[in-house]
């Protein structure tokens, strides 16, 4: 192991023979994306430029610019927008509850460790579950027909809503699995600190809590939107027959998983738009850390 | 007060939300023969061997799969923090790709890639590629769960104070950060393990004989034990992730001491 | 939290870097995709006879030679007895795309294995749609795991293009004469194996005024009731409904489009759901009218029988015959098992496997002709005296296009 040696400061600098060193921490996670996933995405990237007969063309990209396809993105982002916002806020609230909330120490394994099987409860048993509960002859949709509110056809389970309500069901367990942990992070001895210095729950929040939970929460909805994103049996279930706003994961499902003589190409195209998208949400989210972190340091 | 008061709120939201289309699962399930309340599509699942068998498989595939991946994520996140900021975009998006890449491509590519090498000759060497593909799936939770886990403990002065007691590299990362990462890395863990024992395309893509292909199995053709299933999969899976916490709390107890 | 600078360069660079080797990467695969690489292209064409397409700008450039293809017919191979050795010493069996309840399936697995218990079967994803049998074959090329299809069973035009593309091997069974001419290629590369007639399945306990024909959907009695089983845009059932109404509403087996109309109309009225209808949501009564093959449908019925009504109806002004072929894959890591699969489907017991299944299997008339099928099995069938459409291969691709391409502008909501 390369030797270290210190600043001024007292900082510990890796000499410029470390320069491997470095990246060798790195280096299993490359090594397990390059074995397991370049060939994938890299496979994705090409056949997106070529047509049916295997040769170069701009026609699969083009096509994307389809009203009903971008309709479909723009749908997408904002279903995958919308829960990941909502679970975002009502996992946070639930992971508060379950930690510096005060609640029972059994409640709160018992949440967790529920929140493990939750958050992956999605296609087809979660499409079942919502249908016999929010479906036209769910229970409870019957339950608040007997006391005389009809639900029908004002709210569909099978609208926008409809969908979103079914997402949160594992975007909620998400957010309180990776946030509880962070919670529990913050010490008593911060908030006790910051009360006999004067402070308000405001004040705690503003100038302590925020700031250190903030990138964690950015990031987990981060998370939470790519989940929504690229998820599709629920959506299908619930939505694939076809008459309503689709998501692009259905769409991409119809080129390359289908009984039709499909356009790949189109297929590689829908998902490396998808791709993109993911990069410019990451690119987006870095520039918003970076601006939090100068909000609220001033 | 208050805070108890709302805590209590939103914990009574929360598990309304979360049982109730369970039960009206459940509900379901129990009309297998007309008229009457019937468990004979539990009868049915439970009595099937393929049950079991399938089960153990994916449990098995699942411990695996959230070992490697903890082996994997803990020091890139941990070095990532450490030394290498800028990169944290880099490998986010890495990190994030599973979500948007079809589960079909990503088999039928693996089976391409390694058609030529004696992983795709036999069941055994596809569970590599099943394992591989797994741990792929499972790194954004993973990753996003363990940075926000590193966030809440100070890593440079731990790093520091470790170094100064003459600790290298590997003493650092098994002694120090592991256990403090802890109950973040177990979080990470549940979630991996719910989707390995979920995920069905893969498994059957590589002929591997998991739960996701059994549950699907069932789905398709019956229905009342797809419900009866999806109850019994849900607690089966709630009680192994409930025995993971259980045994994960006592070492982490022995090994982090009180906080 | 500061890192020293030196750090940030070098890790701004390698990104760079890494972006490059990614970019060059990509490029580099769409090159080796796009261009017919040389040195398997000959090897591919000197193969023995029986892959008959010469290199089309399709071929599988990147595919592997498959190895020489198997007998072409059991007494080629020595007889069925020698058959059978042979398959035994191969020992496995990879199926695809064959659920249990499809057509009967599950007895058809179960009786095969039965009768030569010392083939180990793999029954890989039994949803696949045809197009992931077909990338199954190509993905696997050249593998010998059992992930690798040596059977498939596809929709009807997906046997030609099979079989342009190489994919296929041929094979003909013992009663091969006994298939229609207009169900089979002529070489041996597949042959249909059964079809079923596109019907309503009405739970009788939620619907108590069973529709009998297209129109009677439009009914606002109906609404919120009516629902595909699949993605009419990408399974061939779904898109099979949909044709089968344009017969139903003054188009024809050339002409889909009334189809689409009326499913624009069904959508405006509120009667579509956009649920995929399954046995398990038909039941619940939340898709109380789902179109599906009659044998699904028939097979649901039987499977609930005291417990749920289901009703079948074909309706009166017309429906569609949707036709599925079996077929050998050219890299079939097994190909003697593969055959002694296909002489179990078309000996007479396979045939009337399918046929309690409700699946009109391939050597139908031929059988019926001879007195080979039982009367209560004959009685069993449903009767009906719509008038039911068979398509020919190149009718079906056309209306596949047709349907799949226009359902997003005609019917598909466009979101905002």
């Amino acid at each position: 192991m390369a030797p270290l040696t210190q600043t001024k400061t007292g900082q510990p600098v890796a000499p410029r023979r470390a320069f491997s060193w470095t990246w060798l921490g790195v280096a299993p996670f490359f090594l397990f994306v390059a074995a397991f996933l370049i060939w994938p995405t890299l496979s994705i990237i090409a056949q997106s430029f070529l047509d049916q007969e295997r040769r170069l063309t701009l026609h699969n990209i083009l096509e994307l610019g389809r009203p009903f396809i971008v309709s479909s993105y723009v749908y997408s982002l904002q279903l995958s927008a919308v829960t990941a916002v909502g679970g975002g806020i009502l996992g946070g609230l639930l992971a508060y509850a379950i930690t510096i909330g005060g609640l029972p120490r059994p409640l709160r394994d018992a949440v967790l460790s529920f929140s493990g099987v939750a958050s992956n409860f999605a296609g087809v048993p979660l499409a079942f579950a919502f249908i016999a509960t929010l479906g036209q002859l769910g229970i409870v949709t019957q339950w608040l027909r007997s006391i005389g509110i009809s639900l029908y056809p004002a709210f569909s389970l099978y609208s926008f809503w409809g969908l979103s309500i079914v997402y949160i069901y594992f975007q909620i367990p998400l957010m309180v699995l990776i946030m509880a942990p962070a919670f529990e992070g913050m010490r008593r001895e911060w908030r006790e600190a910051a009360e006999s210095l004067g402070a308000t729950p405001w004040h705690y929040w503003r100038y302590i809590g925020l700031p250190i939970l903030l990138p964690s929460i950015l990031g987990t909805m981060v998370l939470l939107f790519g989940n929504a994103f690229g998820a599709h049996a629920t959506a299908f279930q619930l939505t694939g027959g076809g008459s309503q706003g689709n998501v692009v994961t259905i769409l991409i499902g119809a080129q390359i998983s289908s009984d039709a003589l499909a356009n790949p190409g189109l297929g590689n195209a829908l998902a490396l738009g998808m791709i993109v998208i993911m990069g410019i949400c990451i690119g987006l989210y870095a520039w918003l850390q970076r601006l939090s972190a100068r909000w609220l340091r001033s | 007060m208050l805070k108890r008061f709302w805590s209590w709120f939103w914990f009574i939201v929360g598990a309304t939300y979360f049982l109730v289309p369970l039960y009206a699962t459940f509900d379901f399930s129990l009309r297998a023969r007309r008229g009457e309340v019937s468990f004979v599509a539990y009868a049915n699942v439970l009595n099937d061997i393929r049950f079991v068998e399938s089960f153990w498989f994916s449990f098995q595939t699942a411990l695996a799969t959230i070992v490697i991946s903890a082996l994997v994520i803990v020091p890139t996140a941990y070095w990532v923090q450490l030394r290498l900021p800028r990169l944290r975009p880099v490998i986010e998006f890495f990190t994030l790709l599973p979500f948007v890449v079809p589960a079909v491509v990503l088999v039928f590519s693996l089976a391409r890639t390694y058609s030529r090498t004696p992983l795709t000759d036999s069941r055994e060497g596809l569970w590599v590629l099943l394992v591989g593909s797994y741990v792929i799936l499972s790194f954004p939770y993973m990753y996003r769960a363990v940075d926000t886990g590193l966030r809440s403990i100070n890593i440079h002065d731990l790093t520091e104070a470790a170094q100064s007691l003459g600790a290298g590299w590997f003493t650092i990362l098994a002694r120090v950060i592991f256990p403090n990462v802890y109950t973040a890395l177990l979080s990470g863990a549940f979630i991996t393990f719910a989707i390995v024992m979920g995920e069905f395309t893969i498994a059957a893509l590589l002929a591997q004989p998991a739960f996701g292909p059994y549950m699907n199995l069932l789905a398709s053709s019956k229905v009342y034990e797809p419900s009866a299933l999806a109850i019994i999969s849900f607690a089966l899976t709630w009680a192994a992730i409930a025995a993971i916490q259980w045994i994960g709390q006592g070492s982490q107890a022995r090994v982090a001491g009180p906080r | 939290m500061s890192t020293e600078p030196r750090d940030w360069r070098r890790s701004r660079r390698a990104f760079l870097r890494a972006a490059v080797g990614a970019g060059a990467g990509a490029i580099l695969a769409a090159c080796g995709q796009a261009a017919p690489a040389a040195p398997t292209a000959p090897a591919a064409t000197t193969a023995p006879a029986a892959t008959t397409a010469p290199a089309t700008t399709a071929a599988p450039a990147q595919l592997p030679p498959p190895s020489a293809p198997g007998p072409l017919t059991a007494r080629d191979a020595g007889g069925l007895e020698k058959l059978i050795e042979l398959a035994r010493a191969e020992g496995n069996l990879s199926t695809i795309a064959l659920p249990d309840d499809w057509a009967n399936y599950g007895e058809m697995k179960q009786k095969f294995l039965e009768k030569y218990p010392f083939i180990k079967h793999e029954d890989l994803n039994p949803d696949a749609s045809s197009a992931q049998e077909i990338e199954a074959i190509k993905a696997n090329a050249g593998s010998k795991g059992p992930q690798a299809p040596d059977v498939i069973d596809v929709g009807f035009t997906w046997g030609d293009i099979a079989k342009k593309e190489g994919l296929l091997q041929p094979y003909k069974v013992e009663k091969w004469d006994e298939i229609p001419d207009a169900l089979k290629d002529p070489e041996g590369f597949w042959y249909a194996d059964y079809y079923g007639v596109m019907a309503f399945e009405v739970n009788t306990q939620v619907v108590k005024n069973i529709p009998q024909d297209w129109s009677d959907l439009l009914k606002p009695e109906y609404k919120g009731q009516v629902a595909l089983a699949g993605d009419p845009t990408g399974s061939g059932q779904a898109i099979n409904a949909v044709w089968a109404a344009a017969l139903g509403n003054g188009g024809s087996l050339d002409n889909p489009m009334p189809g689409l109309e009326f499913f624009k109309q069904l959508n405006e009225a509120g009667n579509l759901l956009p649920v995929v209808a399954k046995p398990a949501t038909i039941a619940k009564g939340e898709t109380p009218i789902a179109l599906r093959w009659d044998y699904n449908v028939l097979a649901n019925r039987d499977q609930n029988a005291g417990n749920i009504d289901i009703a079948v109806v074909v309706p009166k002004s017309g429906s569609l015959a949707g036709v599925y072929v079996q077929a050998i894959s050219a890299y079939a890591p097994r190909p003697h098992a593969a055959r002694l699969w296909m002489e179990f489907l078309y000996s007479d017991e396979g045939q009337l496997i399918w046929l309690k299944g409700y699946a009109t299997p391939a050597r139908f008339e031929a059988m019926r002709k001879a007195g080979l099928i039982p009367q209560d099995l004959l009685d069993k069938l449903p009767k009906t005296d719509a008038p039911v459409g068979f398509p020919t291969g190149s009718q079906i691709n056309a209306a596949f296009d047709m349907i799949k391409s226009n359902w997003p502008t005609v019917v598909g909501a466009t979101v905002q």
